[in-house]
């Protein structure tokens, strides 16, 4: 290159306080474009891709967002009356426009709980970058201080559940302070509450024609509108104030705020629903929020640009307002549902209550909210010890909960898992399905250990009572190990339906594998409520419990209602196999590879932990390669998922969700039933105006096989 | 990153497939007819290091499909070890919206995964988003499998899959290789019956 041309030091005035110094490098830059012919790069051993990806154009709109940019800092918006205190001298329009604001601030916050920067959003705003520039407007202080103490609360809940590793946007706040907010705010915002419900009061009363004692200053100018503009602000600042009270709610530890939070989320919405109700002031609000380049006073999104990211941000989309009413309904919604959850529930209890949570696709600030009950100072709840959670699941008497095993370095390592589980069953569908897969060695691991452990104190010599105990105890906490790493697998292997991670000529594969993992599921599952029932009657008093209690020769109701599904698999994967084997060699291959690279593909994680061992694609083959409509006819797989499902039903009664799946179960198995037998009339091959497809219409994951008539 | 392949588009042009010409990066006269095509078609701006990142380190991975000396399509594609593996990456796939739904985009995908399949790539990977059918249909056909669904993966808020295309691995014989096993155990030399 060149020899460098030495820079001219400028200093160019900025915004006060930035201590930057600039230099002048056009002739460098000069120099440095006649160094490099056209078509040459610049290699080094750190400008990869990444690199590449990050370099910028100057001056490129799209990359170089200073181009977009109005004001060039905070000081100077503020000094340009970019965000006027107070708004107007006209009071109508002054309140106008502060609704305007609390309308904005609403959307912005909940843009950012969907995923992007505080910067951009919520922090868009400067009456909250400059909270002391607005003590003189009791209004928009009261509004701005709690919708920062709000946000300090939600990032706070988001960092201790630490599921921030999956969305990284959020907890970053980039310098932008958010110190000293906390419950203080409550009581500025009370008494503007009092104020304004006063002059409500005293329009209602002068309105009908009573003469008020108290000569209050009415909220603006005009008298025909005064009440609805009391109205719109004490629905908005009630919605901040219930809004923070639930998050304070359920905050106390050991689950103690729930009752009192489900209290204020009803009042919440009440506020919520008020507020995106049309009053003539509201459709007029609704337009100017929603019009498209109409921005209320005091955003620029552009202010924070060089805060936002390493990498300048990309220009965002706000919610509108309908879509911002939609998030916190549902966010309310999804708040009340985690506030019910029971505190006597088992781990068992849990993991389900989990699943049906995550059926609503709660989002972040829900599952975090959830996390955080679940597990607070490593514990249940923040009340019972992993190892009691553990050794209850595990069916432990009284009498071995007490033994020495809790400090076992497995044991130890055992309670770190499940807490890992639980975690991890808190984050969206998509991270949850990958975490669960490569959790699945850890638990190899642990159970190696287990049986080690086991094996150890087997080969001592001496046998005490304890020690026998010591021993079982173990051998009840293998079991259970194996029957939830089997349902870590089952969950894996499902979860790809939700998240649509299968391809249609996969699914003969994957009922394959959720078939053969929901025997072991069962198996594991049956054999622990044995040794369990053993180990109670053994004890002195006998305990009965429906669900738990084998009838003589008869399954458990837990285990039938696997046994359900796994009739339910089978068929669904032998009428596959079938179909795949009446087609002609030629159809459905691939140009690259095979069935069996994407068999090992699809079950990679599951086969590396084993779970289970010896199951590979020649398996898969050889259960399925000589499946016919001939032969299939033979066993109707979906009349005993829908008998057994039947039959179940009545040990459930009272249990919602179980019996909502039976009644899902059945109907796919009647359907199924209804359309293998005709495939097996027609041999498989259906007249070409027929086609048929597999769809998910009766269950999330259970497919159920459509005939129809091709147009 | 993205493949701008959907179907749907409202003037097509006539034309017959042995038409098109395929052709390997070739050059810097190449570079502004691939960025041309990608700003037009694709949402994500790049830079032009990003574009020079990949066709110069890995020329003979990217295509170009020329119909009567007009580009109307393009590859953009990268190779490298990927932890222990040997991964192909295909980071832009462009067919113009009247040349769309005749094969071209596969064409020209299946010619730089050749060329990596011959390179000695155990795997081929890319992104696309979830909304993306043509896409993932195209890439379906090819024999690749939605490896992971990345949550929230483009700005607009939409998620992405993580497609992978797993070549096959040269085979050992089972049977060759159980009598592998109980030749290094057995000191006896009358194993090797036992393998065929």
């Amino acid at each position: 290159m060149a020899a460098a041309a030495t820079a001219a030091e400028v200093s160019i005035p900025l915004g006060s306080g930035d201590n930057s110094m600039w230099a002048d490098v056009s002739l460098l830059l000069e120099d440095a474009c006649s160094g490099l012919r056209d078509g040459e790069l610049i290699h080094g051993d750190n400008f990869d891709l990444y690199a590449a990806m990050s370099a910028l154009e100057i001056m490129d709109p799209k990359m170089d967002s200073g181009m977009i940019g109005k004001y060039y800092s905070v000081d100077e918006a503020i000094e340009c009356g970019a965000a006027p205190i107070p708004i107007s001298f006209d009071k109508t329009v002054d309140v106008q426009c502060s609704i305007d604001i609390m309308d904005h601030l609403l959307a912005c916050e909940a843009t950012w709980h969907k995923g992007h920067s505080l910067a951009q959003t919520v922090f868009s705003c400067i009456y909250i970058l400059r909270p002391e520039r607005t003590t003189r407007h009791a209004l928009l202080h009261s509004y701005c201080r709690t919708t920062r103490a709000t946000c300090k609360a939600v990032i706070s809940v988001v960092s201790d559940a630490r599921t921030h590793e999956e969305e990284d946007l959020f907890t970053t706040t980039y310098g932008l302070n958010l110190n000293g907010e906390d419950e203080k705010c409550l009581s500025i915002l009370n008494a503007v509450e009092e104020t304004i419900s006063r002059k409500l009061r005293a329009c209602r009363t002068s309105s009908s024609g009573i003469k008020s004692l108290e000569d209050i200053e009415p909220l603006q100018n005009n008298p025909a509108l005064e009440d609805g503009y009391c109205r719109a602000i004490l629905e908005r600042l009630r919605f901040r104030k219930h809004f923070y009270h639930i998050l304070m709610c359920l905050k106390r530890p050991h689950g103690r705020g729930m009752q009192l939070a489900r209290k204020h989320i009803a009042s919440c919405i009440v506020e919520l629903k008020a507020i995106s109700r049309p009053l003539r002031q509201q459709t007029i609000i609704k337009d100017r929020i929603t019009s498209p380049g109409c921005q209320p006073i005091g955003f620029d999104s552009s202010l924070n640009t060089r805060l936002s990211a390493s990498t300048p941000p990309r220009s965002i989309n706000i919610l509108s307002w309908n879509e911002t009413i939609e998030y916190f309904l549902k966010l309310l919604q999804d708040l009340d549902i985690i506030s019910s959850c029971s505190l006597d529930n088992s781990l068992e209890g849990i993991l389900s209550f989990i699943v049906q949570f995550q059926k609503c696709q709660p989002d972040l600030v829900a599952r975090a909210h959830l996390q955080c009950l679940l597990l607070q100072d490593r514990k249940l709840f923040g009340r019972d010890t992993i190892f009691s959670v553990i050794a209850k699941a595990a069916g432990l008497s009284e009498v071995a909960k007490n033994n020495e095993i809790e400090n076992l370095e497995c044991i130890v390592q055992l309670g770190q898992l499940v807490m890992n589980l639980l975690r991890i069953l808190c984050t969206n569908s998509a991270w949850q399905r990958r975490k669960l897969g490569k959790i699945l060695q850890d638990w190899r691991v642990i159970y190696i250990q287990l049986e080690l452990a086991i094996r150890n104190k087997l080969g001592e010599d001496s046998v005490h009572t304890n020690e026998n105990i010591y021993i079982n105890s173990l051998k009840q906490i293998l079991l259970w190990v194996e029957e939830q790493a089997y349902w870590i697998a089952s969950r894996f292997l499902t979860l790809g339906f939700e998240l649509e991670l299968y391809s249609s000529n996969e699914y003969g594969m994957v009922y394959w594998y959720i078939y053969v993992v929901s025997v072991k599921l069962a198996e594991k599952i049956h054999h622990r409520m044995t040794i369990n029932n053993r180990v109670k009657c053994r004890g002195k008093k006998k305990k009965v419990s429906g669900n738990d209690v084998p009838r003589d020769f008869q399954f458990p109701p837990a285990v039938l209602f696997l046994q359900s599904h796994i009739c339910l698999a089978e068929g669904l994967a032998m009428m596959l196999a079938a179909l795949k084997n009446e087609k002609t060699a030629l159809e459905g291959r691939t140009p690259f590879n095979t069935d069996q690279e994407r068999f090992s593909q699809l079950f990679e994680l599951l086969q590396k932990a084993g779970f289970p061992d010896h199951i590979s694609y020649q398996s898969f083959e050889g259960s399925t390669r000589d499946v016919t409509f001939s032969t299939l006819a033979m066993y109707n797989h979906f009349k005993d998922a829908q008998r057994i499902a039947k039959e179940v039903k009545s040990s459930f009664s009272g249990e919602r969700e179980r019996l909502s799946e039976l009644r899902m179960i059945e109907q796919v198995a009647e359907h199924n039933s209804i359309a293998m037998t005709l495939l097996c009339r027609v041999g498989g091959s259906l007249d070409p105006s027929l086609k048929l497809s597999f769809e998910f219409s009766h269950h999330p994951h259970f497919a159920t096989a459509v005939v129809r008539r091709s147009l | 990153m993205e493949a701008g392949v959907s179907g749907e588009g409202d003037e097509k042009v006539d034309f017959e497939l042995p038409e098109i010409k395929y052709v390997c990066y070739g050059g810097e006269h190449h570079l502004p007819l691939i960025m041309s095509l990608v700003d037009q078609e694709l949402s994500e701006p790049y830079s032009i290091f990003t574009y020079r990142y990949f066709v110069y380190l890995w020329p003979q991975l990217s295509f170009l499909a020329f119909h009567k000396e007009k580009c109307v399509g393009t590859v953009v594609c990268k190779m490298g070890e990927h932890r222990s593996t040997v991964r192909g990456y295909i980071a832009m796939l462009v067919v113009i919206k009247p040349y769309r739904g005749k094969g071209i985009a596969t064409e020209l995908v299946s010619r730089s995964i050749r060329v990596m399949q011959e390179s000695g790539c155990d795997e081929v990977a890319l992104e696309a988003e979830v909304t993306n059918k043509g896409a993932l249909a195209l890439y379906g056909r090819l024999g690749f499998i939605r490896a992971k669904r990345l949550f929230r993966y483009y700005l607009n808020g939409v998620d992405a899959f993580r497609l992978k295309l797993l070549f096959p691995q040269p085979q050992i014989h089972p049977t060759l290789l159980q009598a592998a096993q109980e030749n290094s155990i057995q000191i006896s030399s009358e194993t090797s019956k036992e393998s065929h």
